[in-house]
Formats: C-alpha cells, structure tokens, sequence
C-alpha cells in the first residue's frame, strides 16, 4: 500500500504540475485574446525536447540538474495529499521546508558550472528573491506550528478538519492573506518573474539548458508550481477530504472506500485549481518588478501581515 | 592508561617535536602525525569510562584534580579528531615555510592544552591550561606577521580580560566554598543567594563569551580567523571557540546546575531567557554580515559567530531536546567549519595565497576532490538534509516552536537563509563559473590535504544519516545534567510530537535520484562542450571578462549593509583610543627628571599627614 502510495503521489504531482503549465498558457493566451496552445502543448514539447540533442558542461552541471528535480520528487512525498502521505511522518514541515532547498541548490550548482553570466545573474536574482520571501514564509510556518503546536503537516489537516479551515479561522487569517501576497514570488510568476526574465537575461538559469536538460527543468517547474499551492492548500484551506465522513460512513461497508478517496483528491485538486488561476490573474495584470522593488515589497506588507499573524498567534496560544 | 600520562603524552610530545626538528624534517613530521593519532586512539579506548584522579602537588595548598566524564569524552574526542586531521593537512601546507619546528609545536601545544582543559577537575588547572591555550593560540594567530600581528594582538587584549574576569570567579569561588573542585563546589553552591550565582555566571560567562564570540564579545574572532594558517583557522574555528561553550555547559550545568540556573531572575528578565536572545542576535547579524564578505576566509570566520549563536541557543534554552542538538551542533559545527577552512587552505596553497573571492573562479575542473569536500561542508553549515547540520538544527528550531518561542526560531531559520546565500557565493566564486586563465595549469591538491578533507566529509554524511552514533553520548551527557532523555535511535529521534527519521529521508533522495538518473539516461546523449562555446556561439570572447562575481547579490547589499556595520567593534577601538589617550596623559607625570620624583613624594607625604592630621585615621 504505502509502496503504491510513494509511486502514486509524484506522478499525480506530475500530471497536474503539468497540467497548470498548459492551463495557464492557455488562460494567458484567452486574456490577451489569442487561440493559445492545447493544454497538453507542455507534454508535448517534453517528449520532444528528450529527443533533441543537448549540449553538458560537466558532470555537476548533470547532477545538479538531476539533485534539482529529485529534491522537488522528494518534497512532494512529504505532502499529504488527502488520504495519500507516504512520508509525512518523518520530520515535518521543518524537513520540508529545509528539502525545498534541494529544487533551486540544484539548478544553482548546475548552472554556476555552465560559466555563463547570464546564468549567474539570474541564480543570484533567485537566492535573494527567495530570500525576500522566505521573511513572511518563515513567519507564516511559524505562525501556523505555534497555534496547531505540531511540525507534522498531517496533524495541522487533520485538525482543520475538526475545527475548520485554518484560513477562515480569525488567528490565521492574517497569516493566510500574507502568503496569498508572497504566493507569486514562491511560484515565480509576474510580478516576480524576475529570475528567468527572457528580455533580460535570456532567461537566467535555463539559458545553457536545451534538450533533456531543458525538459527536466521543466517538469522540476512543473513540481515547483505544485509544492507551492499544495502548501498552501495544506496549511490553510484544510488539505483535502472534509465532509466527506458521512459518505465513507455509507460507502466503507460496501467496499467502495476508494470512491471517498478519489473525491478527497479531487476537492484537493479543485481548491488547487482555484488558487492557481487567481494567482495567474494576478500574472496576466502585472508587469514584472524589478529584484529590489520585489524586496521591498515583501519586506514590507506580506512581512507586516505575517509578523501580527503570529504576534495574534502568540497571544492566543499564551 | 592514566589521565595524567595522556597529558604528558600530549604535552611532551609537542616538545619533542620541536626538537626532533632540529635533526630532521621528516621524523618531525612523521611524529607530529603520530603523536596526534595515537591521542585520537588513547582518547577512544576512553569511551563509556568514567575516571577520577586527585594529586596533590604543592601548588597553593590546593589538591589538583584530573576527571574525565560523558561530557569531557565528547569535547576530548572532538578535539583529538580535528586536531589530527589538521596536522596532516598542514604536512603539505606548511613545507617550505620559515618556522616549521615552532608551528608545529604550537600547533600541538594548542591541542594538548585544550585537551587539558577539559579533563581538568578543578579550577586551578582549568585556569592554568586554559591560559596555556591563549598565549599558544595568539603566536600561532600572529604566525604569518603583517596584519595577522595585529590581528593577534586584538585577539590576546580580549582574552587577557576574559581570563582576568575568569579569575575573579575563581576567587570568589573559592572563598564562598572553601575548594576549586568543580564537584565539591557544585555541593556547596546550593545554598549560595541567587544574586551571587549571577554574579558567578556573569564573571564566568564574560571569560567564555570572549573565547566562544558571543555578539558583543566577539570582535577579535574575523580577524584572528581570516589571518591564521589554515589548518590552524581550522583547529581555531572548529574547536577552540567551543571551548568557551564548554565552558559555559560547565559552569551553567554541572557547577551550578539545571534547576537553580533556569530559575534565575523572573520572567522575560530570566537569565537563560536573555542568553537565549544574544544567541539569536549572534545568529542572525553576523551571518549576514558574512554575506558582505569578499574574503573566503573572513566569510567563514563570520559564519562561526553566527554558527556558536546557534550552539548557545541551544544550550541555553534548557530542554533536553534542544541542549542535545546545542551539543550536537557543537560536534558538528567542528567537523563542518574545519573542513570548509582546509578547503580554502587548499585553494590558498594552490593559487599562491590567493582567497579573495572575486578573483578566483572556475576550480572545479582542476580540484575536484577540494571542490566535493568544500560541497559538502557547505551543505552541512547550511543544515541540508543527510548531513549532520540538518539534524543539530532540526532538534534546536523543533523545541522553539513546541515550547512556543517562535521568534527564536524565526532568528535561527532566518539565519540558515542567509547562510544558503553566502555559502553559494563562497561555492560559486571559487568553483564554478570561469576558470581564469592564470590558473590553467593548476595542480590538484596535494594526497595529506585530500585525505584530511575526504575524512571530514565522510564524517559529515555519515552522522548526517545515521545520527544516533553521536546522539548516543550526547544523551549520556544531557542525562547527566538531570535532564529527562531523549529516545535515540540509530537514525534519528522518535517522540510523540513529530519524529525524526533520516534514513527515509535518505531512501527517499537516493531514490528519487536513481530514478531521475534513469529518465536522464534515456534522453538522446548530451554533447560535452567547452564552457563558452554556448554563450559565445561560435564568436570569440575576451576570456576572464565574463564571471559575474563582484556584488553578486547587489541589489541585496545596497538594502542590507547600511543597517550591518560592527558597531560594537568600532566602539570597542574608540574604548581603546580613550585608554591609551588616558594612558599617555598618565605617562607625562614620569618625567624622568629625580627632581620631581622627590616633589612627588614630598607631596605624597604631605596628604598622608594631612589626612592624619583631621581624621587620625592610623
């Protein structure tokens, strides 16, 4: 079973990472009043770019890329995903938020090798983007460990199912609308797009990239794209399967308890869905900041609205 | 084997080393690398023992004392081990340089000292091993000349008034109980008053923050750090600043002890509260001040004060979760931060001296094995996981937050952060991006410096995946202090409130990896290219132009450095501008001319008979 579960849960990661890079060039493209691609364009361009030659520069700038895209594998396993959470129970929040490091380490390490300017101003553009998000983060994470007094991510959901969503609850409120403020920085869509910045920088760290360096890139996006609205989902909007306990009630007995399973993923999938156009809204209205606007910003509402968040928590819990 | 003839191993061989010198290079070197081993092995066969032995010297009525318990295994092992590996790094390091004999003297004067202090049971010899310490550390500090002298001189005017607040504590110690026995002073202390155990810490606690760089103690340590001789920058940042955490588990733990020590003072005035604080303001200011850093070794120095922020948080918090992973980190903190030090000290041999980060680049196509070992000593500081870092700091952030101190452990995630951001720097400017075309024909490190960081790193991934090895006697340890302990097991802590496990983290990447390996493999075959022929397509570049290194996080620096000054070094210098003003002006009165002599002490007498005369106080 739990075999089953750690094979499972990448590959649905997969397929909807995949999916929301598809959805949103299709969005994108009906907002500008284009046809767009077909959904399955990113898929496609995958299986064509394994077929492509490549060029490598060395054997770090292989590992790297292959570190990069098993570290977010890695993080996904450590996600709960409604019923499915092979390894939730080893470490917690605090090892995932530490194995997230892996995803841009990787892409670092592999494209410092490559030697190309671009590719380095663009890995330097992302650490301190990330540093900059990484303010509120830490301060919402903590925010969310201190009022549920747990690491472990399955505890927090499974609280929030007894108490409701940790998002319409008043002490997290604060918390939750700071990460919806930081959440296009942790994807890296517009207003933040500042890393791969085609115009700029030919886009950053991706430049040496062609071939199936090019393609795992992609799906490690692809990944990336869904760590960071399962987490949310996860902390704040109750992960997945709430009221469903009256269906699994009538179901269990009759051997159908994959039926609850299955909707659980898909109200997880749709809350998902919900998030992830908001954001790419948000992507088609802004114009990119440039790296010390995009600090500022976040050092200053996102990072005020996580500070009251937990100082809220704090006085709550006390 | 006695504890007093390990010492006189330790202490004599150093001296013969010096004079073996003299007749030989090679028999010195040899018997410096033996010494140091056979001390690893002498120390091992210790494990598990506990041993205590009083000999009564004639030395100030006082019996002295040596012991040897959990605690000073886990420091003398470390010691042992580091400070072997440094020797054989410096084999190859220090060929050729002018002073060997004396370095290597120092250099295991330093170790048998450190190693004398904590088997020391008492104070006296504490005190006295301990100064042995400061003195050998400041000459081999000061060893390169030029600045390093100056560097050595601030470090020696610091420790100087650490030890004499040392000293203070001593005394008063010894006429409120009587004796320096660190275990009959423990049973006398009990009933002492509380304002007279803050004393006691405050005293104490100056001397220790002073050798282990507590933030506003710490201004020698960059300085000292970045001029030493690497291996010994090693030793320094690896194992002599823990001995003023030492020091400080010492004194809070085993002199005056768990319950008394976290009930001093009352609410957030509590004494381990405030300590807790400097820790994560020790964390947090000078690990981004490293970030400022150009200088690889300066980087390294400032992330030690950063990294024993975290070491005193830990300790200082006092739950049996977080004191584990306070002393872990310390066993840590030395294997990771000596390795990235030999590394550098690789670097520097290699390009001539050469540590200024943007001017190297590229090294990893001709020191790969450097490159791996500095890859995995980056990783542990950061605190990756499947190494050893990750675990000390897992246990440190998990009892912050279960015990609700969010904050502390927003200024600890908050530095690993800035962490992951100078590291990559220090990684990516010395290794990666372009080779610079000075360095063309650049040699592979030499095998004694390739050994010492191989060893290093092995240790790192090895405690980082099976961390209940070390976590094993650092439980022995916090159990001694009275704390409940923990539940150890070979790959991690198991509790009810979220567990630990890292040998699945470990399946989980290996796994992953393998797997992501196979999809690579299945691609059509990337061609190997040169590192510009993409960039430049075809077309020639100047070479040496195109490595972006200088400000490599610009925009970030202009935000961050105004607020990131060392205030407290520059108050520090003015302090000691107004002293030798002072000192001067004192100076004028020595004339030199026996005239005024006379008329000085004319006037002298005179107040005395003045004073006699209205208050007959004789």
């Amino acid at each position: 079973m739990n075999i089953i579960e750690i094979i499972l849960l990448p590959l649905i990661a997969f397929v909807i990472g995949i999916f929301f890079l598809g959805l949103s060039r299709k969005i994108m493209a009906r907002i500008h009043w284009r046809y767009g691609p077909p959904i399955a364009q990113p898929i496609i361009d995958i299986i064509k770019l394994f077929n492509q030659r490549s060029i490598s520069h060395g054997s770090i700038f292989n590992l790297g890329i292959i570190l990069s895209l098993a570290g977010s594998i890695v993080v996904v396993l450590f996600l709960p995903l409604g019923r499915i959470c092979p390894l939730s129970s080893s470490g917690g929040l605090l090892v995932v938020l530490y194995v997230m490091l892996l995803g841009p380490l990787g892409i670092a390490l592999s494209g410092g090798e490559a030697a190309n300017p671009n590719t380095s101003i663009g890995i330097s553009r992302k650490l301190v983007l990330s540093l900059g998000y990484e303010v509120p983060m830490l301060l919402i994470f903590l925010a969310v460990m201190t009022y549920y007094k747990t690491v472990s991510i399955i505890e927090i959901v499974t609280t929030q199912q007894s108490m409701g969503w940790s998002f319409a609850s008043l002490p997290l409120l604060l918390s939750g609308i700071a990460y919806l403020l930081i959440l296009p920085a942790i994807l890296g869509i517009r207003p933040f797009d500042i890393v791969g910045a085609p115009q700029e920088i030919s886009s950053g760290p991706m430049v040496e990239y062609g071939g199936k360096f090019l393609a795992l890139a992609t799906i490690q996006h692809a990944f990336s794209l869904f760590i960071g609205i399962a987490l949310f989902v996860n902390l704040f909007l109750g992960g997945a399967g709430d009221a469903f306990t009256l269906l699994e009630r009538l179901l269990n007995p009759v051997g159908l308890g994959c039926i609850v399973s299955f909707l659980t993923g898909l109200t997880f999938f749709l809350k998902m869905l919900v998030v992830f156009v908001i954001c790419l809204f948000i992507n088609a209205a802004y114009p990119r900041l440039r790296i010390e606007q995009a600090i500022k910003y976040l050092w200053k509402w996102p990072t005020l609205f996580a500070f009251a968040g937990l100082v809220i928590v704090l006085i709550i819990r006390r | 084997m006695s504890l007093q003839l390990l010492l006189i191993i330790a202490f004599s061989g150093a001296f013969i080393t010096y004079l073996l010198g003299k007749l030989s290079h090679r028999l010195r070197d040899s018997f410096a690398v033996f010494i140091s081993c056979a001390l690893v092995v002498i120390i091992a066969l210790f494990y598990g023992k506990s041993v205590g032995k009083t000999f009564y010297l004639v030395f100030l009525d006082l019996p002295l004392f040596l012991g040897l318990n959990a605690l000073s295994w886990f420091f003398a092992i470390t010691i042992a081990v580091v400070g072997a590996l440094s020797i054989i790094f410096s084999l190859s390091y220090i060929r050729g340089k002018e002073r060997t004999d004396f370095y290597y003297l120092m250099m295991l004067l330093v170790n048998a000292s450190m190693l004398g202090i904590v088997l020391s049971g008492d104070l006296v010899s504490f005190y006295i091993f301990w100064e042995i310490m400061s003195w050998s550390t400041f000459l081999l500090i000061s060893y390169n000349r030029g600045n390093a002298l100056a560097a050595g001189m601030k470090y020696i005017i610091m420790s100087v008034i650490g030890s004499a607040a040392m000293l203070i504590g001593i005394l008063s110690l010894y006429a409120t109980c009587g004796t320096l026995i660190i275990s009959e002073i423990a049973v006398n202390i009990t009933s002492a008053s509380s304002g007279y155990i803050l004393f006691i810490l405050i005293s104490f606690g100056i001397g220790f923050g002073i050798k282990s760089a507590i933030v506003p103690l710490h201004t020698w340590l960059p300085y000292a750090h970045s001029e030493a001789p690497s291996p010994f920058s090693a030793v320094l940042s690896g194992i002599l600043i823990k001995m003023g955490t030492y020091g400080f588990l010492l004194i809070m733990y085993v002199v005056i002890g768990l319950k008394v020590f976290l009930e001093l003072g009352s609410g957030l005035l509590n004494f381990h509260y405030i300590l807790c604080w400097l820790g994560a303001i020790t964390i947090v200011i000078p690990t981004f001040i490293a970030l400022l850093q150009n200088d690889a070794k300066k980087l390294l120095a400032w992330h030690s004060i950063g990294q024993i922020g975290y070491i005193i948080l830990g300790i200082s918090f006092g739950t049996s979760l977080s004191i584990a992973g306070g002393m872990f980190h310390i066993l840590n903190h030395a294997t990771f931060k000596a390795l990235l030090f030999l590394t550098v000290g690789a670097i520097e041999y290699r390009t001539g001296g050469v540590r200024d980060l943007n001017s190297l680049g590229g090294l990893i196509k001709k020191m790969p094995v450097v490159f791996i070992g500095a890859l995995v000593g980056a990783c542990g500081l950061i605190g990756v996981p499947l190494t050893n870092g990750f675990v000390s700091k897992w246990l440190i952030y998990k009892s912050l937050i279960l015990r609700g101190y969010p904050f502390l452990a927003f200024f600890a995630l908050i530095g690993t952060w800035g962490t992951i951001l100078s590291l990559y720097k220090f990684l990516h400017n010395i290794f990666l991006g372009q080779l610079p075309e000075k360095y063309k024909n650049i040699k592979k490190a030499p095998f004694s410096m390739q050994f010492s960081i191989v060893i290093f790193s092995l240790i790192i991934i090895l405690f980082g995946i099976l961390p209940g090895i070390p976590l094993k006697v650092v439980n022995s340890i916090v159990a001694s202090f009275g704390f409940e302990p923990l539940n150890v097991n070979l790959w991690g802590i198991a509790s009810e409130t979220g567990a630990l496990n890292t040998v699945n983290i470990f399946a989980a990447i290996i796994v992953a990896g393998i797997v992501v390996w196979l999809i690579f493999k299945a691609g059509r075959k990337a061609v190997s290219v040169a590192q510009d022929d993409n960039y430049a397509a075809g077309a020639y570049v100047p070479r040496d132009k195109y490595h972006y290194t200088v400000d490599f996080y610009n925009p970030l620096y202009r935000m961050i450095s105004p607020f990131l000054k060392d205030f407290v070094d520059k108050f520090y210098t003015k302090l000691a501008g107004w002293t030798r003003n002072l000192c001067s002006g004192i100076r004028r009165l020595y004339t030199g001319d026996v005239g005024n002599y006379v008329i000085y002490i004319v006037l002298f007498l005179a107040l005395l008979i003045f004073i006699q005369l209205n208050w007959s106080i004789w």
